[in-house]
């Protein structure tokens, strides 16, 4: 059959290099590994040792071991606990419900542990906003709790100097500071970021009642509070309401990365992909990306605008006026802006169409970067179109404090030179990193005789700090959180801190208390639950009494309480001429979240690092993005440094060109260039915050009039984006015939679903193994699949996946065991984007297999393509041979050779999962489809007694995405849902037609592009 | 034709060096082999228990000790409170038992000598076997007759895999016992 899908057409494209024919980018895909890096070889740089010592060497050392063998039947020691807790089986994992605290979403967590050892963390299934996943930085948290340069006691700094010192003397300082200060009337400021738990705040309360003079400062560094502001400003309500993204037929995101981090990322995905699944029905909802940065959002939208930040509001408030036009916005002329932004006019209608066919069941929503007017804007059409119908009425969002604007910081740091500020806590926050150089917080500091910084690492705050105490991490405290109304979730410890760590609120306590002796590691335990039994428990009206009540939340992690949800006033349309039209003219500079890094906090974590951006497939660094027709004109190529200078402020960094970028325009990502931090996050990439000004209080992250300069120096960048590349070198459209993308749209699909089948040749000279017992397979629908990269942090946890740095990574050589394939078709300006997660595919003929000259790698019974560690000698051949380019080779032990071996640093090893080999150096590794969890669900098959289904059986990777996209199961067993997805009709399985019989159905991505 | 010494050498010199040189390794090699896997080896435990005294002439479950054989991969060496389970009362004066207590009053650690290992990169499963019914003396032999605990068997991935192939023959007492899985992953992973 012919293919009818039109975009079979067009040619898909992992780079600009390759769209442009480049020779070298041809070269690069024809070699797996990059020129040179197989045979670096110095001859200067070996061992001067000649022949005859080593052999001489050799043989001393082999007497040696010879001599030293008298005890070589010792096998060690067995060292059973003396007292052994009830709860620990040795090799049974135990799981507990808690809390995340790394970002204000606290979301709900299940944590695996091992022998009192967490190991894993995942979403807690019964909460009720997450459900059972978290976000990439939430799996990789555990790595934090782990990290080796965590601070480990408490500090006192005099002049550049630290000095360790014990809690109590700190205690006793400070207790006496803050009561010096509360006599003096002079202020403490606590800064925190946003608050999620009620606790805290009780306490903070508290705090301020023991010591008049205390204020509390909440900030985040991607909030500026304009959403909020906008929503009491056009509606009057305080409340924000959540959004049903599952009711929603059309969403417009306006520079919302809302499939990224702005807002919930795991309850959005899954909400947004549960209206993308091809086994519920044809009715998907349609999304419309109105955005410059060509972030997660853009790249799954089924429409894409470009707009600039700038212009944003114009957009927004031309829809009101075609929605409902009034005198206010007659200004605003959409045809007018389609024609100057040159927007696809077709594209534009189709979307008014959509709005206004679907009012009621839209929902417009933007980002968080967006300043305060255009969020009024897309309130008011939200309201113009009935969409307001889709915020939930059973659920609002809930904040505890506030966050405070640029105003109120500078009146801040004003207050702390006139040296009316005695002492500033920072809890758990970094403002000295975080805040616009303009507003000369640091240089303040210095006028506070006591600066208390509390952290879990080193930072930039702590190094001008004159007390330094560290922090328990999240999977050492306790603590409640709230974020939504009706929704309240636990934080319990899972192991005993590992170092002379408190918990802040703790620390709190003590100073609240004012005896510096007073400290045990229940205080704040005893703390919550003394708030519960006073204020939860008896609004719940449990029948059980307090102790079981508290026993079965904790369990739980999560309870619902009987809060009603405030109700949400109807938006005030007249606020719209309050609005003053944003846009600038010249080259706009917008200041973008980060994907992996958060706000910075996570800058020493390898994992988060070397993830690549969804988009730009760079890792280890952060750029000045730029579009093709932009880089052109300025005469950049990838890696050119540029200078970016807005006013007075200028930074320097490397050109990225990423397709798909608005023109006249820079996306720079925050969070990253921190400078002190550990050895791994220490100077990676740029520090942009240094481009924020304390003087754009409503829209920090959108800077107008920007010049660009080149500096004429370039920049190694560290990209996966050519790596494995699956195509061959001239033939340009090989995508299109060998069918690794296949796709079409919602329309063709709901004419013919059959409509991607194609006729496969079963002609083998092999003879067919038939698998009659369990047969594992996986399915990847690409419809619900948002290239998160959630997928990949996990399975980095679950399967003991090294970090190996930015070096290596240029040179082709990442761990990771599954990869999201990115490829772009269309042209650079407006490309169009397919993700693909991609793992080894368990060939059922797999061409790995057959070159493998020590049978190191072969097939299992139940269709698994196994490696056998210990047996591989380092050859190469099958990821030579594998089609897919799934293997990993282990070039160096990553371990000992990243950072210093930081990875084999105490405590670090004890992250590992201990059912999973930790691979050295010199063997080839990869995806073994959790063989672990598969042979730990035949234990418990057999323990029961029963046939061994593979029902139950989940994969880390599977277990982890938030869109569920991923299953995994027998194939064999005609109940289970992958049965289904195997046999769906827009199934297929990438290179089928080589035979080698993978094993992973990739459901076919449609695209909701035509017009209903 | 002269016979010169080069000749001699090479004829019989030259092969009866390298025939003895090779019977005695080849020799060396399998006499030794049982040694070198382990068999026989009992070490000195810190405190002399007895599985003959324990398990054989009193009966007590093998499970009542080691809990995990049956539900998790690892059969676990009992930690000291289950020792104190009958010790509190029983023999309470016996030097042995005495310093047994000591162990458990100051929460000292008891140093087990291990008897029996697997390579870190073979995931032996107790509890799989366990609950299909084979019994522990199979692998561990008559434990409950020893004084001192040994290793009977050779531990080698050769035993492993004999014992998976011939199980419905070699343990034709456990009823619709089947074979043993064979592939990598059953064991390396």
């Amino acid at each position: 059959m012919e293919p009818s899908n039109t975009n079979h057409e067009s040619r898909y494209w992992k780079s600009l290099r390759e769209y442009h024919n480049d020779p070298a980018s041809a070269d690069a895909k024809a070699h797996e590994f990059a020129k040179g890096v197989t045979d670096e070889f110095d001859v200067n740089t070996l061992s001067p040792m000649s022949r005859k010592q080593f052999l001489g060497a050799l043989a001393a050392s082999a007497a040696f071991a010879a001599a030293g063998c008298n005890s070589y039947r010792d096998k060690g020691e067995i060292v059973p606990y003396n007292k052994k807790p009830e709860e620990i089986t040795l090799g049974v994992a135990n799981h507990y419900a808690s809390t995340c605290t790394g970002c204000a979403e606290a979301c709900g967590i299940l944590v695996k542990t091992r022998e009192g050892r967490p190991i894993k963390v995942d979403g807690n299934p019964d909460h009720p906003v997450n459900k059972g996943s978290v976000c990439a930085q939430g799996q990789a948290s555990i790595l934090n709790l782990y990290d080796p340069e965590r601070l480990k006691d408490p500090m006192l700094v005099s002049s550049g100097i630290l000095t360790k010192t014990t809690w109590k003397v700190a205690d006793t300082k400070l207790i006496a500071a803050f009561t010096a200060a509360a006599n003096q009337k002079k202020e403490i400021a606590l800064i925190t970021h946003s608050l999620t738990s009620p606790s805290l705040t009780k306490l903070l309360g508290e705090f301020a009642a023991k010591y008049p003079g205390a204020k509390h400062y909440a900030y985040e560094l991607f909030d500026g509070g304009a959403r909020q502001s906008a929503w009491t400003k056009s509606t009057g309500g305080t409340a924000l309401p959540v959004i049903a993204w599952e009711k929603a037929n059309v969403v417009l995101a306006v520079e919302s990365d809302f499939l990224g981090y702005d807002g919930n990322l795991p309850e959005q995905t899954r909400l947004f992909a549960s209206r993308r699944d091809v086994m519920k029905g044809k009715n998907f909802n349609r999304l419309y990306s109105a955005d410059a940065t060509m972030n997660s959002t853009a790249m799954n939208a089924d429409h894409r605008l470009r707009v600039r930040p700038d212009r944003q509001l114009a957009f927004v408030l031309s829809l009101l006026n075609e929605v409902r036009p009034s005198a206010q916005t007659s200004a605003y002329s959409l045809s007018a802006f389609v024609k100057e932004n040159g927007l696809d006019d077709a594209v534009v209608k189709q979307l008014v169409n959509d709005l206004k066919a679907n009012a009621g069941a839209a929902i417009v929503h933007a980002g968080d970067t967006m300043p305060e007017a255009v969020h009024i804007a897309v309130n008011l059409l939200n309201a113009a179109l009935g969409n307001d119908a889709l915020y939930r009425r059973d659920q609002a969002k809930h904040g505890y404090a506030p966050l405070i604007d640029a105003e109120q910081w500078s009146a801040l740091v004003a207050r702390m030179n006139a040296g009316q500020v005695a002492a500033v806590v920072h809890v758990d926050t970094n403002p000295v990193y975080h805040l616009a150089p303009d507003l000369g917080y640091a240089d303040a500091l210095k006028k506070v005789d006591t600066v208390v910084t509390l952290a879990e690492l080193q930072n930039e705050t702590t190094a001008v700090s004159s007390f330094v105490l560290p922090l328990n991490h999240t999977l050492e405290g306790w603590g409640d959180h709230q974020t939504r109304t009706g929704v309240l979730s636990l934080q319990q410890p899972v192991i005993a801190p590992l170092y002379n760590t408190r918990q802040k609120e703790a620390a709190l306590l003590i100073w609240t208390a004012g005896n510096p002796d007073g400290y045990n590691e229940t205080l704040y335990h005893d703390y919550v639950m003394a708030r519960w039994e006073k204020e939860v428990y008896p609004a719940q009206k449990a029948k059980a009494g307090f102790k079981a009540f508290w026993l079965s939340a904790l369990h739980d992690g999560v309870i619902a309480t009987n809060d009603a949800a405030p109700a949400l006033p109807a938006a005030k349309m007249d606020v719209v001429s309050t609005l003053k039209n944003t846009a600038v003219n010249g080259t706009v500079l917008a200041l973008t979240k980060n994907y992996f890094v958060g706000d910075g906090r996570y800058a020493n974590n390898g994992w988060l690092q070397e993830m690549p951006h969804p988009a730009s497939k760079i890792a280890w660094d952060n750029y000045a993005a730029l579009s093709p027709a932009t880089a052109k004109s300025l005469g950049a190529s990838e890696g050119s440094m540029v200078s970016v200078t807005a006013g007075s402020r200028s930074l320097a960094l490397p050109v990225h060109v990423q397709p798909g970028l608005a023109d006249d325009f820079v996306a720079v990502q925050l969070g990253y260039g921190r400078n002190v931090s550990g050895s791994v996050g220490e100077n990676v990439g740029f520090n942009a915050s240094v481009l924020l000004s304390k003087s754009d209080t409503t829209a920090p992250y959108t800077v107008g009039g920007v010049t660009l300069t080149l500096t004429g120096e370039t920049y190694l960048l560290a990209s996966t984006q050519e790596h494995h590349a699956l195509d061959d070198t001239f033939l340009k459209d090989i995508h299109k015939k060998r069918g690794i993308i296949q796709e079409g749209t919602l329309a063709q699909y709901a004419e013919d679903p059959a409509f991607l089948e194609k006729e496969h040749s079963d002609l083998t000279i092999v003879p067919r193994v038939t698998y009659d017992g369990v047969k594992w397979g996986m399915a990847i629908d690409l419809n619900k699949c948002t290239g998160c990269g959630v997928c990949t942090l996990s399975c980095n946890a679950e399967n003991n996946i090294p970090v190996v740095g930015k070096e290596q990574l240029h040179k082709g050589r990442e761990m990771t065991w599954i990869r999201i394939d990115r490829y772009f078709s269309g042209e650079p300006d407006a490309p169009t984007v397919s993700n693909q997660p991609m793992l080894c595919q368990h060939c059922d003929n797999a061409p790995c297999e057959n070159v493998c000259p020590v049978v190191a790698t072969t097939h299992s019974p139940d269709g698994l393509n196994q490696m056998a560690y210990n047996r591989c000698v380092g050859t190469k051949y099958c990821s030579n041979n594998c089609p897919f380019k799934v293997r990993r080779f282990n070039f160096f032990d990553f371990r000992d050779d990243f950072a210093g071996g930081v990875q084999y640093e105490e405590p670090l090893p004890l992250m590992h999962n201990p059912e999973v080999t930790v691979r050295s150096r010199g063997v080839m590794e990869k995806c073994t489809f959790c063989v672990q969890r598969i042979m730990e669900g035949r234990q418990h098959a057999i323990e029961k007694g029963e046939e061994f289904t593979g029902a139950g059986v989940t994969v880390a990777c599977q277990e982890a995405c938030p869109a569920e996209a991923i299953v995994f199961g027998n194939v064999n067993d005609t109940t289970s849902k992958i049965h289904q997805y195997r046999k769906h009709s827009i199934g297929y399985r990438v290179l089928e037609e080589i035979n080698v019989g993978p094993n992973v159905t990739y459901i076919a991505k449609l695209r909701n592009t035509d017009p209903v | 034709m002269n016979k010169s010494f080069l000749d001699y050498f090479l004829k019989i010199r030259v092969p009866v060096i390298l025939f003895v040189a090779l019977a005695s390794l080849t020799l060396t090699y399998y006499v030794s082999r049982a040694e070198r896997d382990g068999v026989g080896y009992a070490p000195e435990q810190p405190i002399p228990y007895s599985h003959k005294l324990h398990a054989g002439t009193m009966g007590i479950d093998c499970q009542y000790c080691h809990t995990g054989a049956s539900v998790s991969r690892h059969a676990m060496v009992p930690p000291v409170n289950t020792c104190m389970n009958c010790h509190t009362v029983a023999r309470k004066n016996k030097p042995n038992i005495i310093r047994l207590t000591q162990y458990y009053n100051e929460g000292k650690l008891m140093p087990w000598k291990r008897v029996h290992k697997v390579p870190d990169y073979a995931y032996f499963n107790h509890s799989v076997h366990v609950n299909k019914g084979i019994d522990c003396q199979t692998c561990h032999g008559d434990i409950q007759n020893m004084e001192v605990v040994q290793q009977t068997n050779s531990w080698t991935m050769n035993n492993c895999i004999d014992c998976h192939r011939t199980a419905p023959v070699k343990l034709a007492n456990i009823k619709g016992i089947k074979k043993g899985p064979e592939n990598c992953f059953a064991c390396h992973r």
